[in-house]
């Protein structure tokens, strides 16, 4: 299976296969029959709207429920501006693209403080009340009855850049588009952007913590989206020359969300294969006659079922998120973790915190400092508030009182991607990081913050981008060999055992050159000869001036490394000192009797 | 004011209604995170089911409580054959596509049995002619019998939800699948339950609307839905009272709006409402504020 | 057991053989295609028209054919009414060089999304149930039709102004209600542009309402406000259920006027005796007692094969007067085309189209029909009668009722 998988990734997913297939299809239309002709064209809609389906779902898990409204909001755009304001379809499409996108950023706004849930319902209604304004507006939109006489190729009405099109000529320069299109969205979804949607699909939380603001994100997710459906439909309305609202409804929307759920989220060639699957099915099923509603049913209760992962999933290898010639790129010469500048200011003090949830104090008043270069740890009992500390400092939680101060500068109450950005890191108490990367992915996900890319250039691929892509990586390679992960560096995640988790999330940590890092029970589940990696790089990270905080109840692993040693219980500081002074403390001995030392979360 | 009072009542009894369809959404939401997207077509088939067999001259409420039974079937079915397996698929949103696919092949296989046309749904109680004088106002007792039959079925279900040890372990699972699982909660059937009582709903709600309707049709159900969704965010989800409350906003909004301002404005209008809550308060009116858990 | 496999083998022969002769003869065939909702939630429209065109083709090849071939349905495609697949359909039917008569798509929406390439393929095409006018003529009634597609259905002007010269003569504040389809809205537009040619003064409270709705309180509260004699629906006869049945929780009882839909089974079976009462228009002719002789032909050839279903309707020796939209307008359509082959004496588009353009005095099940390259729809006002829902006898009949 694997083999065929591989064979069949190789061939299409190669260029020259992939270009083959665009210029045998170009030369190629000539010698087909209209009809094919016109469900070519509408493979290639089917083909943009799957994809920008698949960048919003598969690639950055939000939901869509109105992408019928979208590709409807384009399919109108560009019909009314050219039949009645007369503009070119040079203006028009792009037009329609553009305006799509604004919608799908206007529709996002909320989505910093809503879970995907809701932004899926906000879709949905606004692909409802789309069709609704449709309906009623007769004056712009021909209403219910439709609009009608949009310049086409149907009776040759159409002119671009002055060339009288006929069907044939649109199909190539819809082909043309959507290829392009296509190689766009391959660029974007293997660049840093890329990364960060899928990095929130798995975790929001641990995205913010490196730095990937979600809300900005999410927008960006359905601004891009929204925007291919815009452009799909901005096309769509010269292809036939007649709009109706029937076209854009939520059965639409529907069709568009099973092809992407049926071809396999996040797999670019799956999308295509699905669109093939769902364009030439209707014809297909015809011979099902009364019974074709229930064969498609079937087929979508079942698809998923037998194939988990969509048509990609049993076809094809999992995509990759790293663009193979910034791979080539990559030096031997990287360095692992650079020297960090002192600084001018105190490293990260927190002063007089407290936390509270409903009635429950879990963080007392607590006041302790980090300075460059030393590794403080933060032990206590369970429940006693360290993770609570460390979620208030790394931005999650805001605190009822008290100030979190960087480098002199106060952070309390930023989003947490700012303070990410800032340099302040941290790791999970359960590694956060995303299943479906491979190891490398994971780490060079840590380097959000540090990339200068723009989306242009990045979508273009240009040789800067990949520059900045390969340096990176480079790091990348030192990191795992530092952390003794090279072997399994290009393994997907998912495959690996727990304790490799670990060393890659507090790698991936270490991508993003912090100044500060957080690390909550970094050795939980390690094996000794792991511990010992670990303990290799967390003090590689003293010896570069980082400031540590090491969240432990393993007591030798703590023993070995720590400068100062801060203990919590209920939610106060009872012991501040070092480790020798902890063992003799009263009020420690008091908060630990009867518990083992090594007792683990 | 008469005109008033009766735009009121069609509101308050038809948003009852979408209060009980979004409740039955709210069920498999609490428990799996999921939602039968075919669950207009169950409402479809409960309706048609009794439409069919009361014509066929069965007794009412044994047709009734026969088309509930194959509801609870079915819903067994979904649950086990398309939403079980679909969410052992992390991230893919299977859920959503296997229950949209039950929901299609219910509607085929009704187009096939009963024609795709209308069929008449008999009046059950009370016919469209009854109604009682108050104040002066007719009130037409198919409204009350909705609204009142609605509110019913609120009214037992949170008691249940509240009061017995099914509900408590409801809440849990909701709370927490893997602690109640710890702590002995037979996860499995809670999940199946709340599907299988989700179905009831609908199919309860679908018997609801036909009445008002008349007819039934194997698209029907699909536009309801579509309001018992918007009844849920509206009230926020998860909450019964929530979704009660949004449900009679919408129905009273939508006639209101259709009544006094445009009535080409009356389904644009509780879409827009629902934007709107996304925008101002996306935990709605009655749901609490999501917590983060880290 | 051994004659048996003899039997089986000699049928099987048979079969060959006269499957050799079809397909001999299918070379020289007529061949016609088109999309429609065969199945979906609209599938009895396409059922009905299909219908009609194989019994107008059976007809035709019993009589020996057209021009001395066969008629034969060469592509039959399903579009559920969905107008993108209309276009994909109609393009695959479009390839088929071989057709040389087209029928439009069941249904206003598909049919607008695939008129213009009709029109510029130029085959002669019969449009059997699309209302809105635009479809026939581009610029509106009154203005030039497209070349190559005539209408064999009540075009939404012909039924608007029927129903404004009855209302607008006998109403003066009058309650609108159309579905919001192109469908509704257009009739709903001529209507009241209609009522207000005839009575300036007139009053007309103009509502809409989507298909499917279950509830239409808010509509019937605006027409009880403006203090409506009578109310007039434009739309699917389940609909017309929902708001007949409305009208009664309100207690009102002004009285009621349906378009074409009113006449369709899912109205009476939804209403029940409710329905007595409600009045509106339809085909005259099919519904004619005692039946004309080219009504009664086509009348007994559907009962032969069909029986007296529910597109028929509860009446077995009367059929409902929505069979002349449903079923006989392809019936009418495809026999109109076959006199036209005759005429013309080829199946060549502008010979077909140049005979289509002079039909005239042709009896079909619906009308008589008058083509001329101006004027490409043929039924008239005259054509339609009122109906009304009569109680006799405890149960309800359709009674044409007089004026």
């Amino acid at each position: 299976m694997i083999a065929v998988q591989t064979v069949l990734t190789r061939l299409l997913t190669h260029p020259v296969f992939i270009l083959a297939m665009i210029v045998a299809l170009f030369f190629g239309a000539a010698w087909l029959t209209p009809g094919t002709v016109a469900i070519l064209g509408f493979l290639m809609l089917n083909i943009m709207l799957a994809q920008s389906m698949n960048l919003l779902t598969g690639i950055a898990g939000q939901i869509s429920l109105g992408h019928a409204g979208f590709y409807g909001m384009g399919a109108y755009a560009s019909g009314i501006l050219m039949k009645t304001a007369g503009l070119p379809f040079i203006v028009t499409v792009p037009a329609a693209g553009l305006i799509g996108a604004l919608t799908g950023w206007l529709l996002s706004i909320p989505a910093g403080r809503v879970r995907e849930f809701y932004l899926a319902m906000m879709t949905l209604a606004f692909g409802l009340i789309f069709r609704e304004i449709v309906r009623e507006w007769d004056d712009l939109t021909g209403g219910a009855v439709g609009l009608s006489g949009v310049p086409s190729t149907t009776l040759r009405t159409l002119k671009v850049l002055g060339f009288s099109l006929d069907a044939l000529d649109y199909f190539r320069l819809v082909l043309v588009v959507t290829a392009i299109v296509m190689w766009l969205v391959h660029n974007f979804i293997q660049s840093h952007y890329g990364r960060a949607f899928y990095a929130i699909h798995a975790s929001e939380v641990a995205a913010g913590c490196l730095g990937i603001p979600r809300g900005g994100t999410k927008r960006m997710a359905y601004t891009l989206a929204a925007g291919m459906a815009g452009l799909a439909g901005g096309l769509y309305a010269h292809m036939i020359g007649y709009l109706g609202p029937e076209s854009f409804d939520l059965a639409r929307s529907i069709e568009v969300l099973v092809t992407t759920v049926v071809g396999g989220l996040g797999s670019m060639a799956g999308q295509i294969l699905s669109a093939i699957v769902f364009t030439f099915l209707p014809e297909k099923l015809q011979v099902f006659a009364q019974y074709q509603f229930i064969v498609y049913g079937l087929i979508l209760a079942f698809s998923l079922i037998l194939l988990p992962r969509g048509l990609a999933g049993l076809l094809l290898l999992p995509p990759r998120f790293i663009r193979p010639a910034s791979l080539r790129q990559a030096t031997a010469d990287g360095v692992a973790i650079r020297p960090v500048e002192p600084g001018t200011g105190a490293g990260l003090s927190v002063d007089h915190v407290t936390m509270r949830f409903g009635g429950l104090t879990a963080v007392d008043d607590v006041s302790l400092e980090l300075r460059p270069g030393r590794i403080t740890a933060l032990i206590g009992p369970n429940g006693s508030g360290k993770s609570t500390l460390v979620n208030v400092i790394s931005g999650i939680y805001r605190p009822a009182a008290g100030t979190v101060r960087f480098f002199g500068e106060a952070i309390t109450g930023l989003r947490d991607d700012a303070i990410a950005s800032a340099g302040l890191l941290r790791t999970f108490q359960d590694p956060r990081l995303v299943p479906r990367f491979t190891v490398r992915e994971n780490l060079l996900l840590g380097a959000h913050r540090r990339y200068r890319t723009g989306l242009v250039s990045a979508a273009l691929s240009l040789p800067a981008a990949a520059r900045e892509e390969a340096t990176f990586l480079s790091t990348v390679d030192a990191v795992t060999k530092m952390a003794g992960i090279a072997d399994v560096a290009d393994r997907p995640l998912e495959s690996l055992p727990y304790g490799y988790r670990r060393l890659v999330e507090v790698g991936r940590a270490l991508l993003a050159e912090p100044r500060a890092i957080l690390l909550d029970e970094p050795a939980a589940g390690l094996s000794e000869a792991e511990m010992a990696l670990l303990a290799r790089l967390i003090r590689a990270m003293k010896d570069a001036g980082l400031m540590v905080l090491l969240i432990e109840h393993h007591m030798d692993f703590v023993a070995e490394l720590v400068d100062d040693v801060v203990v919590l219980d209920s939610g106060r500081v009872i012991y501040h000192g070092d480790i020798q002074g902890m063992r003799r403390s009263p009020a420690v001995i008091e908060a630990y009797l009867g518990t083992p030392e090594t007792a683990h979360a | 004011m008469e005109d008033f009072l009766t735009l009121l009542l069609a509101g308050v009894s038809v948003g009852a209604v979408y209060g009980l369809i979004a409740i039955g959404l709210n069920l498999t939401f609490w428990t799996t995170k999921t939602m039968n997207f075919g669950q207009g077509s169950v409402m479809m088939l409960c309706a048609m089911l009794t439409a069919t067999m009361v014509a066929g001259g069965w007794p009412q409420a044994l047709s009734i409580l026969v088309a509930l039974a194959v509801i609870a079937v079915l819903m067994v079915f979904t649950e086990t054959w398309t939403v079980r397996p679909a969410l052992k698929i992390e991230g893919s949103m299977g859920w959503a596509v296997s229950t949209l696919g039950v929901g299609i092949v219910l509607q085929g296989l009704a187009s096939l049995w009963f024609g795709s046309q209308a069929l008449a749904f008999p009046d059950i109680i009370f016919t469209a002619i009854d109604n009682v004088v108050v104040f002066g106002v007719h009130v037409s007792l198919q409204y009350l019998a909705v609204l009142v039959l609605a509110l019913a079925l609120v009214v037992v279900f949170e008691a249940l939800v509240r009061g017995t040890v099914w509900g408590q372990a409801m809440r849990a699972v909701s709370m927490d699948q893997d602690l109640a699982a710890v702590i002995g909660i037979p996860v499995r059937w809670i999940v199946l339950g709340s599907y299988i009582a989700s179905g009831l709903l609908a199919g309860i709600s679908g018997i609801l609307v036909a009445q008002i309707g008349g007819t039934v049709d194997p698209a029907f159900g699909f536009e309801l839905v579509i309001f018992g969704f918007v009844a849920a965010v509206l009230g926020g989800m998860g909450s019964t009272t929530g979704a009660l409350a949004g449900g009679i906003a919408a129905g009273v909004l939508q006639q209101m709006v259709g009544g006094y301002i445009s009535s080409a404005a009356q389904h644009g209008i509780a879409f827009a409402l629902l934007i709107l809550i996304l925008v101002v308060r996306p935990q709605g009116f009655f749901g609490q504020r999501e917590f983060v858990k880290v | 057991m051994a004659i048996a496999r003899r039997s089986v083998i000699m049928a099987g022969i048979a079969t060959t053989l006269a499957a050799t002769g079809r397909r001999a003869r299918a070379a020289d065939t007529i061949k016609i295609g088109f999309t429609t909702a065969l199945t979906g939630p609209f599938n009895e429209f396409g059922e009905g028209y299909k219908r009609g065109i194989e019994l107008a083709i059976e007809k035709l090849n019993k009589s020996g054919g057209v021009l001395g071939r066969q008629i034969e349905i060469a592509m039959m495609l399903d579009d559920q009414l969905i107008p993108d697949r209309a276009v994909q359909n109609m393009r695959r039917v479009l390839d088929n060089k071989e057709i040389v008569g087209l029928f439009c798509p069941s249904g206003s929406g598909p049919t607008l999304a695939v008129i213009d390439m009709v029109q510029a393929d130029g085959r002669p095409t019969m449009n059997p149930q699309a209302q809105t006018p635009t479809v026939i003529y581009p610029g509106g009634p009154g203005t030039k039709p497209r070349p190559n597609v005539w209408t064999f259905s009540i075009q939404n002007d012909i039924e608007a102004n029927f129903m404004a010269g009855i209302l607008g003569k006998k109403f003066t504040r009058i309650g609108l209600m159309n579905e919001s389809t192109g469908y509704g809205k257009t009739g709903g537009e001529l209507v009241k542009s209609g009522i207000m040619k005839i009575n300036k003064d007139a009053v007309v409270t103009h509502e809409s309402y989507n298909q499917k709705d279950q509830d239409m309180t808010a509509q019937l509260v605006r027409v009880q406000r403006a203090r409506s004699d009578v109310l007039m629906v434009i739309g699917l006869g389940a609909d017309m259920a929902v708001i007949r049945k409305n009208m009664t929780r309100m207690n009102m009882t002004i009285p009621l006027y349906v378009s074409a839909g009113g006449f369709s089974p899912p109205y009476l079976e939804g209403v029940g005796d409710l329905a007595a009462g409600t009045r509106g228009s339809q085909f005259r002719k099919i519904s004619t007692v005692p039946p004309a002789p080219e009504v009664a032909e086509f009348l007994n050839a559907y009962k032969a094969k069909h029986g007296t279903d529910r597109l028929w309707g509860t009446d077995p020796n009367v059929p409902a007067p929505s069979m002349g939209g449903t079923v006989a307008t392809g019936y009418d359509g495809m026999l109109v085309m076959a006199d036209a082959w005759r005429r013309a004496g080829s199946t060549d588009p502008a010979a077909t189209i140049k005979a289509m353009d002079a039909t005239s005095g042709f009896k079909g099940v619906n009308c008589t029909y008058e083509f001329t390259p101006e004027k490409h729809h043929a039924i008239e006002v005259g054509d339609l009668t009122t109906y009304e829902y009569t109680k006799i006898d405890g149960k309800i009949a359709l009674v044409q009722a007089s004026l």
